[in-house]
């Protein structure tokens, strides 16, 4: 028996791939999870009301949408509702937190395995292209920006934001600063179009070069957004069937009905599942379950994906292509939405402490997340996560499993396999942190 | 692009954290013009810190077997080593309540089929290797960043938050009980104290610009204690924050107490407890703390 390792970069935590080869057949291809933070014991009997500046520290990189899950988790529990104004100002936190994300994954995460770089830095598939490196790098990292600008307007800080309160969010965007970041976008969007078809066309290129999109098995797609609502600051979630057709619809309360949640004994991340069957979430997963963005670009490019690769769409590859779709809405609806007076009016509204369960969704980058709390005299009793990356957790291994057979044969093992793991974990853009316990 | 190669190589040492503080010097871009940067796993693919690195930023605490092997190895490899972010200085988060059941979850894992061994709690980094520079906030902001970069000693950091936060201190808003959070509406421009809420930017180090406060929400110490409590117990800082609350408010004192003792707070300002109760473990003085 053989054992490869692979270990992982480029991709949110510590994680490694291992696979086991007898023969010149694949035992097993396991992503392993290496780390484990263990947020679901430490938060048991804090005060309620100090759990929503703790679980942001659960991750760096999904910061925003543990903050916002985790508030609206405890608005359920002490029955508040937030007024309008406040649910806009987190769209906006969201949309941002969905732009820093995207961008990294597409540009800093993936865009390097397009061209066999081993950074964005290093980007240089063209000979004499000096211009041109240069610039991809500043580009994406400008882009990026504007994720993070848009979290810190709305939420204070763009790491572990804070802005986002139970019953609101404690100010409101003044329209100066609202300006500044309209005209930004203005100037960006163009580059960003720039961008999602430079990297659309690399990766046609390269799923040329290697012959295979990651094609493997249709599986269910879970979203939280609306088919012509995208809207991240989510309400119930949406399970599409493997043949395409929307099957389940179900408030986050109901989400143990639907979802099966185990640990796992090959890894510190847990794994999920619908009734057994494996599921995609992510971006592939919402782009086959959205019929309009109700943007221009957004929804050209949506035409354009659907056109080729149809609805629903299951190759790996195909979660990259989509984080360009979301990218360049995202930045077209935070656009709009600035627009709007987000300065004026009620932004938050008192409280009362009580005890009881609530959950609180929001549709993070990766996926739907969901906290659910019970509170008892006023501390955690439990705390629990529904991380979007353990939902990935099933297909991620069989792609694995995929692309080890493609490239373990009687004639050896080829060296595109290391390459090949990294690309489809990267298509998942797991996050480590937030998939143990 | 050529000079590159000649610039100084820098490294970002990952341990147990969140990501966060590699995610904030990500914004701080301007490093990649005057550093080569040679290890960081989330951005470049490379398995292993190269020798002669002028400068290693190390986040996280050290939670693993594995984690103290990459700690010593990158150390050894290194110039000069910045510790940055909370759980670099603490161990983090994971301080905040290491329950027995936790424990018990992570040593029942660990003996799973080949993963790193978890460590009975999250360390300190320099408990295991020296450190030249600190730079606590969770996380640190670009710009601190930048200032550990490139001033590194010499820097000049805000004494406490306060100095940096534009809010009014007023003599005759005495608010009469803790406001926690629940209150509706924060004013603008007034400190946050006078308006009852568990602020503690007076005893906290400043530097991040007073990013939490100006918008309306109470420092929670993610900086730490400010210079005067440094490698002191946290009693000390706790005793500032009843003095400032006593001189500004008439809130009961047992109502301030128990506020004080939040885990939101114990987390960060009890950043440098470790070093009032290990003999074995470094002075941080404050000409090393950013
Ligand atoms: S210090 Fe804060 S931001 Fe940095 S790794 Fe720790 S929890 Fe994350
Ligand atoms: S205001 Fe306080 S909690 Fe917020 S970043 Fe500054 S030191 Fe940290």
């Amino acid at each position: 028996m053989t054992t490869i390792t692979y270990p992982l970069s480029r991709i949110e935590g510590h994680a490694r791939v291992v696979i086991d080869i007898h023969d010149d057949e694949v035992f097993r291809a396991d992503f392993q999870a290496m780390e484990m933070r263990g947020f679901s014991y430490y938060v048991q009997g804090v005060p309620a009301e100090q759990i929503t500046v703790i679980v942001p520290r659960i991750c760096g990189v999904c910061s925003t949408a543990h903050q916002v899950a985790s508030v609206k988790a405890l608005e359920d529990t002490f029955g508040v509702t937030p007024p309008p104004l406040a649910e806009e100002i987190r769209e906006v936190l969201l949309l941002g937190q969905l732009i820093q994300n995207q961008a990294t994954s597409l540009f800093i995460f993936t865009m390097p395995d397009r061209v066999n770089a081993s950074s964005l830095f290093e980007i240089s598939d063209k000979p004499g292209d000096k211009e041109r490196q240069f610039s991809l790098a500043q580009m994406a990292l400008r882009i990026r920006k504007i994720g993070t600008d848009l979290i810190s307007l709305a939420g204070g800080q763009f790491i572990h934001p804070i802005k986002t309160v139970i019953g609101g969010v404690t100010s409101g965007i003044p329209r100066q600063k609202a300006d500044v970041m309209i005209k930004t976008i203005d100037e960006l969007l163009p580059v960003a179009n720039e961008m999602v078809d430079i990297y659309w066309q690399m990766s046609m290129e390269m799923g040329d070069r290697i012959g295979s999109w990651g094609d493997d098995e249709p599986t269910y797609y879970l979203a939280s957004t609306e088919a012509n609502n995208f809207r991240l600051n989510s309400k119930s979630l949406r399970l599409m069937s493997p043949e395409g057709k929307e099957c389940q619809n179900f408030d986050p309360h109901e989400f143990e009905s639907y979802l099966q949640i185990e640990d796992s004994d090959y890894s510190y991340a847990g794994i999920s599942s619908f009734q057994g069957q494996i599921m995609r979430a992510n971006s592939l997963a919402r782009i086959n379950l959205t019929t309009s963005f109700g943007t221009p670009m957004a929804d050209n490019y949506l035409k354009r994906f659907v056109e080729t690769f149809g609805r629903p769409a299951h190759a790996i590859m195909f979660f990259d292509l989509c984080r360009g779709i979301e990218l360049v809405y995202a930045l077209e609806k935070a656009r709009l939405l600035l627009e709007d007076d987000l300065e004026h009016g009620e932004t938050e509204v008192a409280y009362t402490l009580r005890d009881g369960v609530g959950y609180g969704l929001v549709e993070a980058p990766r996926g739907p997340l969901i906290h659910h709390y019970e509170v008892e005299n006023g501390l955690i009793k439990n705390a629990d996560f529904i991380i979007p990356t353990v939902h990935n957790m099933l297909a991620i291994r069989r792609a694995l499993m995929v692309v080890a057979k493609r490239y373990v044969s009687a004639d050896g093992i080829s060296s595109e396999l290391g390459r090949a793991v990294g690309r489809v974990v990267r298509a998942f853009d797991p996050c480590i942190a937030c998939a143990t316990k | 692009m050529e000079s590159k190669k000649e610039l100084p190589k820098f490294a970002v040492l990952q341990l147990s954290g969140c990501s966060g503080c590699e995610v904030s010097l990500l914004n701080s871009d301007e490093w990649i013009n005057n550093f080569n940067l040679v290890y960081m796993p989330l951005v470049v693919t490379s398995n292993k810190i190269p020798e002669d690195v002028e400068v290693l930023l190390v986040s996280g605490g050290v939670r693993t077997d594995e984690d103290i092997h990459n700690l010593r190895k990158g150390a050894s490899r290194s110039k000069k080593v910045i510790a940055v972010g909370t759980c670099a200085l603490s161990g983090g988060v994971a301080q905040i309540r290491e329950t027995h059941q936790a424990r018990d979850t992570y040593l029942l894992s660990s003996h799973r089929l080949r993963l790193p061994d978890m460590l009975p709690r999250a360390f300190p980094i320099d408990r295991f290797v020296n450190v030249d520079l600190y730079l606590p906030g969770c996380p640190p902001t670009p710009e601190l960043f930048m200032t550990a970069l490139t001033e590194g000693k010499n820097a000049k950091i805000a004494s406490i938050v306060c100095q940096e936060c534009g809010r009014q201190k007023l003599q005759d808003m005495r608010p009469t009980s803790i406001t926690g959070m629940r209150s509706g509406v924060v004013l603008p421009d007034i400190c946050l104290v006078n308006q009852g809420y568990v602020c503690v930017g007076t005893s906290t180090r400043g530097g991040c610009g007073a990013l939490c406060t100006r918008p309306g929400h109470a420092c929670v110490g993610c900086r730490g204690p400010a210079n005067p409590y440094l490698n002191k117990e946290p009693k000390f800082v706790l005793d500032n924050l009843r003095r400032v609350f006593s001189r500004m408010t008439d809130i009961p004192e047992e109502e301030i107490n128990e506020a004080l003792e939040s885990p939101w707070l114990s987390l960060f300002l009890d950043q440098f407890t470790d070093y009032t109760q290990d003999e074995s473990l470094p002075m941080r003085t404050k000409e090393k703390m950013i």
